[in-house]
């Protein structure tokens, strides 16, 4: 049979071969041609998991452990790819209700929108935080039926001790502000908040890392991508060494015990603060997990104002402590001598007001002045400074007087790694104008030559006066941290390492020292605080306050040659400086020269920790 | 010319190119089912994997190849028209009796197990029409014979398209290509391509909101320079006119369809392959992430069991529909070159046995089996790289499915059997 048609037969090779050949090119131009398909079919399937790093370890000045880390683990979720039948397993899980879940779940929502501004592969947001070690290990045999969850986990702290707080400071959740100012935090990023958690919180949180994973198009997990440079190790946060002895830490916590007051002990040679304590404070331990917010609120409003730090916060005034001050003011300024003799007679008289003062033997020189801690002579002191004829007036003297006290670190902040240190205050003249009347007198202000009146300081700065003494006219900046490991003073500790002078000359201060170590003899204001053979330089103060009974205060350093410690105590409402101040600041002394040996007094001890004091 | 017991040879065997051609797609089907389906967080080999219910498929297609092998074609050849109406009535009862599967009621289950009449249809329409044509005295000629031949693959169109399945059905229209060789006027084709031309240009106008009047104007300019060249010949003048006129009022009515009968989902495929659209959520997604698969194979691919695209779920159907974004993400521009000559010289193979055949049923059923393959390939391929809507079809002996497998293998074996006893 002929088949006309046969002409069509090469039309159909044709045309096939012709499609065949036009696909071709399409294909290859998609897959030859510079298009970026192969990064975004890359990036379509990973996902960045934060490895958390271990947040810095903190060791007191021995090596001992202060504050560590425990693993938490917290459940996230991809809100997009949670499935509805999975919910009732959850809530049971998690003991919460199906509102809660809902709660949780719109939470997760926004908080996975922020997160896709700094990560823009992850889509996912922490959905449960602090599982239990139950729920963990329940949750993880389940994971692979419970679309759009996974783990991760992270580190919180864990403390060695129930107080100190406040020089450590707290973690919390990053606040919005903090997220929306620093790309490096994601909602649910623990930060310090306060103490040196917070101060040091750029080099403690250490680095994230990231751990690139395979997922599908539902974000399971389909196995880590082992190519190095997806991935990035966290770097823990460097060990850090504070200034703290944790034994001296406790110690003063037990003195302070049943107290309001602060305990600030320091190495005059260094500025490295020994010991740190407020009362009332809290237990640091109450302030991680999962209760952090609920504690923490509750400490809010706790009456006892448990997270007060009242050491570089709290504004007392400091009574006679600076009666050595001013002592060695007025040897610079020449208007006494060493052996300059003022009398007294029971109190310093202004025409119709007394500023009283104990029987004592009179007259008295600088030494003698500042071991019974005469009132009268610093009042006359004080007028002497600033009615000075060399300055002609009134103000102007006072200005001397005033910029002689900054100069010991009164009335400015110490410099300590503390954010929020009050100045505490040493009025300027502008502040006594408006107090006084422009027209005022030295005598209508001489309460400030006693430590009173406007004059308040923090304890921190009462302590840091201490400090002065003992080094006999400088000081550094006060500081918690002694090293970090791996990262050199040079970058952090230059601050620290400052002296900062006095505008006292050296020379001025033997008399006062003198006067300070017979402060804690037979005769002095604070007789019976030596033990063994240890000189204890003191001086004590006892601070008027409105509110209530007196402040007991007491500075000191020991040994009188080559001083290890300095101290400053404020217990409120204990009385004379000799009541509670000088016994604890005695305490503190012999605990941290003699860590090892009993404690020599015990019935001291007995007498500071059994009395009670009603607020 | 029939095939009785007379005429035909025993001598040949089954055409051993073609074979082989078949195995290497099957095998290619099977490892890209296996890379796309396949856990890696898991091992070992699952009876109720994906992979594994294929490798039961192909055996179920081994079997339907050794039984035709064994089977008289002159029964083949009777039964043709029993089978065709057999299929007709199970395309029928499956409007009934089927189950919906992603808006198409074009399944019947059977416990896990699910058939598709309508993928036996193109090899049952093809014995139907190759033995209606090839029947004695019989040519494509005469109204009469014409719509006959029409009719047989018109019918299971209709019945697709109740079925809702709208690409299965569009693959009865290569039956047109196979008539073409059997003497159809070229112009119809022409035509055909004029008025696929006048679809898309209308469509396009309606998407970009564009007045029909600009297109008419179109029209009649290109008439007007017909008519200044053929202004010596009159008759031709009043066929330009007419042309013009008549694809005038085409463009209208496919714009009306396009208005009110074509569904939004339809109207957003068209649009995004026209690129009109930017769409990189919905439909336009897995249009993106196909184009993506393909061309993160680069030359060379990324491997077996590889790709992360087609196997962590990003293009939509990766073993089914989308296997080819597979072929292209794990074995690159040489695996889909590769895949290509493969497929392209079946179907040149197929053409050159058909017409080899010793009588026009052969030849028929020959042209139907490469050109509904071509036809499956071109749809199915030109989807994936996206210079066509999304048109949900099987490429053929790749794609993982039974009754698409077992299809096919009835297609091509019975046209190879027929070609075993042809006479020299």
């Amino acid at each position: 049979m002929q088949d006309i048609l046969k002409n069509r037969y090469p039309v159909f090779i044709g045309v096939i071969i012709l499609f065949f050949i036009l696909y071709g090119i399409r294909v290859g131009t998609l897959q030859l041609s510079n298009n970026n398909y192969e990064q975004k079919a890359i990036s379509n399937a990973l996902n960045k998991i934060t490895l958390y790093p271990a947040r810095s370890i903190i060791y007191d000045r021995n090596g001992e452990i202060l504050v560590k880390n425990y693993v938490v683990h917290d459940l996230f979720a991809f809100p997009k790819e949670l499935k509805e039948e999975n919910r009732s397993f959850v809530c049971d899980l998690l003991d919460i209700d199906t509102s809660t879940y809902n709660d949780l779940l719109l939470d997760a929502w926004v908080n996975s929108k922020k997160r896709q501004k700094n990560n823009s592969y992850n889509r996912s947001a922490l959905f449960y935080s602090n599982l239990s070690q139950k729920q963990y290990s329940i949750l993880r045999e389940n994971l692979f039926r419970l679309d759009g969850f996974y783990i991760e986990s992270r580190t919180d702290r864990s403390y060695n001790m129930t107080g100190g707080g406040h020089a450590l400071g707290y973690l919390g959740e990053a606040t919005e502000l903090l997220l929306s100012s620093d790309e490096y935090y994601q909602p649910g990023d623990l930060v310090g908040i306060t103490g040196i958690e917070r101060y040091y919180e750029e080099l403690m949180r250490g680095t994230k890392g990231i751990q690139t994973v395979w997922q599908d198009r539902t974000y399971v997990e389909k196995g880590k991508v082992e190519i190095d440079s997806f991935n990035i190790s966290p770097i823990s946060g460097p060990d850090f060494t504070s200034t703290l002895d944790i034994r001296l830490q406790k110690f003063a916590e037990e003195l302070l015990e049943n107290k309001k007051g602060s305990i600030v002990a320091i190495e005059p040679s260094s500025g490295e603060i020994l010991a740190f304590i407020n009362k009332p404070d809290y237990d640091p331990n109450l302030l991680v997990g999962k209760e952090r917010g609920r504690e923490f609120r509750k400490m809010l409003i706790d009456p006892q104002k448990p997270l007060y730090n009242r050491a570089v916060k709290g504004k007392y005034p400091p009574g006679s402590t600076v009666k050595t001050v001013l002592a060695l003011i007025g040897m610079e300024e020449g208007v006494i001598h060493p052996g300059s003799l003022k009398g007294c007679g029971g109190g310093y008289r202004l025409g119709s007001i007394v500023v009283g003062c104990h029987g004592h033997s009179s007259p008295l020189d600088v030494t003698g002045s500042i071991r019974i801690s005469c009132n009268s002579y610093y009042c006359d002191l004080f007028r002497q400074i600033i009615d000075n004829p060399k300055y002609g007036d009134v103000k102007k003297g006072y200005a001397v007087l005033e910029k002689h006290w900054r100069s010991f670190g009164l009335g400015n902040p110490t410099g300590i790694d503390l954010l929020g240190e009050s100045s505490g205050n040493i009025p300027t003249v502008e502040q006594l104008d408006r107090r006084h009347g422009k027209h005022w007198r030295s005598s209508m202000v001489v309460s400030l030559g006693i430590g009173q009146g406007e004059m308040l300081l923090t304890p921190l700065q009462i302590a840091n006066v201490a400090v002065i003494m003992a080094n006999r006219g400088f000081y550094y900046p006060p500081h918690l941290i002694k090293k970090i490991r791996g990262v050199p003073d040079s970058i952090w500790k230059k601050t620290f390492k400052e002296r900062k002078y006095t505008s006292v000359n050296r020379k001025h201060f033997d008399p006062v020292i003198t006067g300070m170590s017979q402060v804690t003899v037979p005769g002095g204001t604070a007789s019976g605080m030596n033990f063994g053979d240890i000189k204890i330089c003191g001086k004590t103060g006892t601070a008027q306050n409105p509110h209530g009974k007196d402040h007991s205060l007491f500075i000191a350093f020991a040994p009188k040659i080559n001083p290890k410690i300095a101290i400053g105590v404020i217990v409120e409402n204990g009385g004379f400086g000799a009541t509670f101040a000088a016994p604890i600041a005695s305490l503190m002394i012999e605990k941290y020269l003699a860590p090892d040996s009993p404690i020599s007094r015990p019935y001291l001890y007995e007498r500071v920790t059994k009395t009670p004091i009603t607020y | 010319m029939r095939y009785s017991t007379e005429n035909i040879g025993t001598r040949n065997k089954l055409d051993f190119l073609a074979i082989i051609l078949f195995i290497l797609l099957v095998i290619i089907g099977f490892v890209n089912i296996y890379s796309v389906t396949s856990d890696v967080t898991q091992s070992g080999f699952h009876l109720s994997s994906i992979a594994s219910r294929q490798l039961f498929w192909i055996s179920g297609s081994a079997l339907i190849i050794l039984l035709i092998s064994f089977s008289n074609v002159v029964l083949i050849d009777y039964l043709s028209y029993y089978i065709y109406g057999l299929i007709i009535i199970l395309n029928i009862a499956v409007l009934f009796f089927g189950k919906e599967v992603g808006g198409a009621r074009s399944w019947f289950g059977f416990g896990g197990i699910g058939i598709q009449p309508s993928e036996f249809a193109k090899f049952a329409t093809a014995m139907a029409l190759s033995k209606f044509l090839g029947g004695y005295g019989v040519k494509f000629k005469g109204w009469k014979n014409v719509s006959i031949s029409i009719g047989i693959f018109f019918l299971p169109i209709l019945l697709i398209l109740l079925q809702n399945d709208t690409g299965s059905a569009l693959v009865f229209f290569s039956f047109f290509l196979v008539l073409y060789r059997e003497g159809l006027p070229g112009y119809f084709l022409l035509i055909a391509v004029w008025l696929g031309i006048l679809s898309i240009l209308s469509i396009y106008f309606n998407a970009v909101n564009l007045s029909l009047v600009y297109l008419y104007i179109i029209i009649a300019g290109i008439g007007s320079i017909f008519v200044y060249f053929l202004r010596k010949n009159r008759q031709l003048i009043l066929l330009t006119v007419g042309i013009a006129v008549a694809s005038m009022m085409y463009t209208g009515i496919v714009s009306f369809a396009y208005q009110t009968i074509f569904k939004q989902y339809q109207r957003d495929r068209i649009e995004i392959v026209m690129g009109l659209k930017q769409d990189s959520k919905g439909m336009g997604y897995n249009l993106e992430q196909s184009k993506i698969a393909i061309g993160a194979g680069r030359f060379s691919g990324r491997g077996f069991q590889e790709g992360t695209q087609t196997k962590m779920g990003f293009v939509p159907e990766q073993h089914t529909d989308f296997i080819f974004c597979t072929i292209g993400e794990e074995w690159g521009f040489i695996g889909v070159i590769g895949f290509f000559i493969i497929y392209l010289s079946l179907l040149l193979r197929l053409l050159f046995l058909a017409e080899r055949q010793s009588n026009t049923q052969g030849r028929i059923f020959g042209y139907s089996a490469c050109c509904i393959l071509f036809f499956h390939w071109f749809i199915n391929i030109g989807m994936t790289i996206g210079i066509i809507p999304v048109i949900g079809i099987p490429l053929p002996f790749i794609s993982f499915g039974g009754s698409s497998l077992w299809g096919f293998t009835l297609l091509l074996f019975i046209f190879l059997r027929y070609d075993q006893v042809r006479r020299n």
